[in-house]
């Protein structure tokens, strides 16, 4: 299943980004080389228009320039904060810093350009001047591939390291769990949490032994996820993970309790979703709390529905034949 | 109901310290010698991080390109008809569609859809239970699995998807239920 799904995500996204990047560069999307008008003010007084002579300015564009370009409405000129570097007399490279009031189709370019992702490159060339103010022609440096840029830069590279970075991120506090859990077990704590809710539990896990500690960690799990405790929540499972792969015959296939355990993890119901609060309280909700009552009757219906789903689908020959096939 | 919230909020903050101290006293307790005893446990933490790795990278790499290519955008449009039927505004599908696959991208959504709406919008209320009441359900799965090096999942793939699905559909009916 996972190998599908790898795929079509691989695949779709890559000839997505292939197909809307060809389609740009078909319909000139970007405008790349045309002339757009503008008005340049330089802070500091210029001494010297010379090779490699760096200044603070700010750019102005007429908003009919940019809808003429680009087809967008804005409701005042676009004023932009720059900083130019003199080629010559008459041309200078220009880096405009992006910020909120930008159009969104030169952040776009920005992603294309393969640099800092906040700053448009581009070339001006001086044509009048009257006290700071110059009149200029901006042209913004080609892009092209705009999408497979940023597949590269963030979709590739980007989510590697984070990837790693989660993993290495998880070691401490796995670390501290995981011993903490010796301490649990070797003092008969796990298998005494496992004997509290022995009904409910060998129902849902009918392959593991009651007082096995495998279930003293899942209910620890499941009990922390409620809370809201992702802290001790995910260390806690993953030594469940452990100990449910004692009981596992054939190892690299998943049991019917893991898969239960998952789903019942990915399903959670939740108590407290404390950074959904914490946001509705600050973008001035007038009761951020009252979505509670249906987060816990949405994620106690997805709980249920993804237990039966987990129970049913267990029977199914397919999933049947893999567990079987690979115990011999 | 503020001061259930209250009180849960304060015990979220009590609860680790006090379970560590519960752990390690009954532990000396019982006689057990909980240093060394947790030394031992603790040594595997390293290994465990590391053997995520691969998983993650594949899962995380898989959803980045997806994301970061438009495709996501272009699944948004092509499911936006759908929504309607169900009384989902389209505004909030890309959350639906995020939320099992990235945590931080699907925070991202909800923070732009309410300051775009408002918190206290049908649409801001509704991405805020979809937030709250979903997982992020393909990083679980890598974790999970890969923490024990279980390439072949199983059912646990297509359960979990119906199980977010239910989570949004009830996400959705819910918040129309009680806010509309």
């Amino acid at each position: 299943m996972l190998n599908y799904i790898w795929l079509t995500l691989i695949l779709i996204g890559i000839l997505t980004a292939i197909s809307l990047d060809l389609y740009d560069v078909s319909t000139d999307r970007y405008q790349t080389g045309k002339k757009i008008s503008a008005t340049v003010i330089i802070n500091n007084p210029i001494i010297i228009r010379e090779r490699g002579e760096k200044y603070l300015c700010s750019i102005r564009i007429n908003k009919q320039e940019i809808k003429k370009l680009y087809n967008v409405n804005l409701t005042e000129d676009l004023i932009q904060q720059a900083d130019i570097t003199f080629i010559d007399n008459n041309t200078a490279y220009i880096e405009i810093k992006l910020d909120s009031n930008s159009p969104s189709i030169w952040k776009e370019q920005s992603k294309g350009q393969q640099k800092d992702g906040n700053i448009l490159h581009g070339k001006i060339y001086f044509e009048k001047e009257s006290d700071k103010n110059f009149n200029v022609q901006l042209i913004v440096d080609p892009v092209k591939f705009v999408r497979l840029n940023s597949v590269t830069n963030e979709g590739i590279v980007k989510y590697a390291r984070t990837a790693v970075e989660l993993s290495i991120g998880l070691i401490g506090i796995m670390t501290l769990w995981l011993g903490l859990m010796k301490i649990a077990e070797a003092s008969g704590l796990v298998q005494k949490i496992a004997g509290w809710l022995k009904p409910i539990t060998v129902k849902l896990f009918p392959d593991v032994p009651a007082d096995h500690p495998a279930m003293g960690a899942m209910i620890m799990n499941i009990s922390a996820n409620i809370l809201g405790l992702a802290n001790a929540a995910t260390p806690l499972g993953l030594k469940a993970m452990q100990e449910l792969n004692k009981l596992n015959k054939k190892l690299g296939t998943a049991t019917d309790a893991m898969c239960t355990f998952l789903v019942i993890n990915t399903s959670n119901v939740q108590l407290i979703p404390a950074t959904v609060i914490a946001i509705r309280a600050a973008s001035g909700s007038a009761n951020p709390t009252e979505i509670l009552g249906p987060v816990i009757v949405a994620t106690t219906v997805s709980t249920i529905v993804g237990v039966i789903t987990v129970k049913l689908l267990s029977k199914l020959k397919i999933f049947r034949k893999q567990l079987e096939e690979n115990s011999k | 109901m503020d001061s259930i919230v209250s009180f849960i909020q304060i015990l979220s903050i009590v609860a680790i310290p006090l379970l560590v101290l519960f752990i390690v006293s009954y532990g000396a307790i019982k006689k057990v010698k909980i240093y060394e005893v947790f030394i031992e446990g603790a040594k595997e933490g390293f290994n465990v991080g590391v053997r995520i790795i691969p998983y993650l990278v594949a899962m995380l790499v898989a959803i980045g390109v997806f994301r970061t290519g438009g495709a996501m955008d272009i699944l948004t449009t092509i499911l936006s008809p759908v929504t309607n039927l169900i009384g989902m505004p389209a505004e909030a599908l890309p959350m639906a569609i995020m939320r099992p696959l990235s945590g931080s991208g699907a925070l991202g959504v909800m923070s732009e859809i309410i300051k775009a709406h408002g918190a206290d919008s049908l649409i801001g209320r509704m991405v805020s239970v979809m937030m709250g009441s979903g997982e992020t359900t393909f990083y679980v799965l890598a974790v999970y699995f890969g923490s024990v090096s279980i390439t072949r999942t199983r059912h646990a793939v297509p359960a979990g998807i119906i199980a977010d699905i239910a989570s949004i559909l009830m996400s959705v009916w819910v918040v129309n239920l009680l806010f509309k």
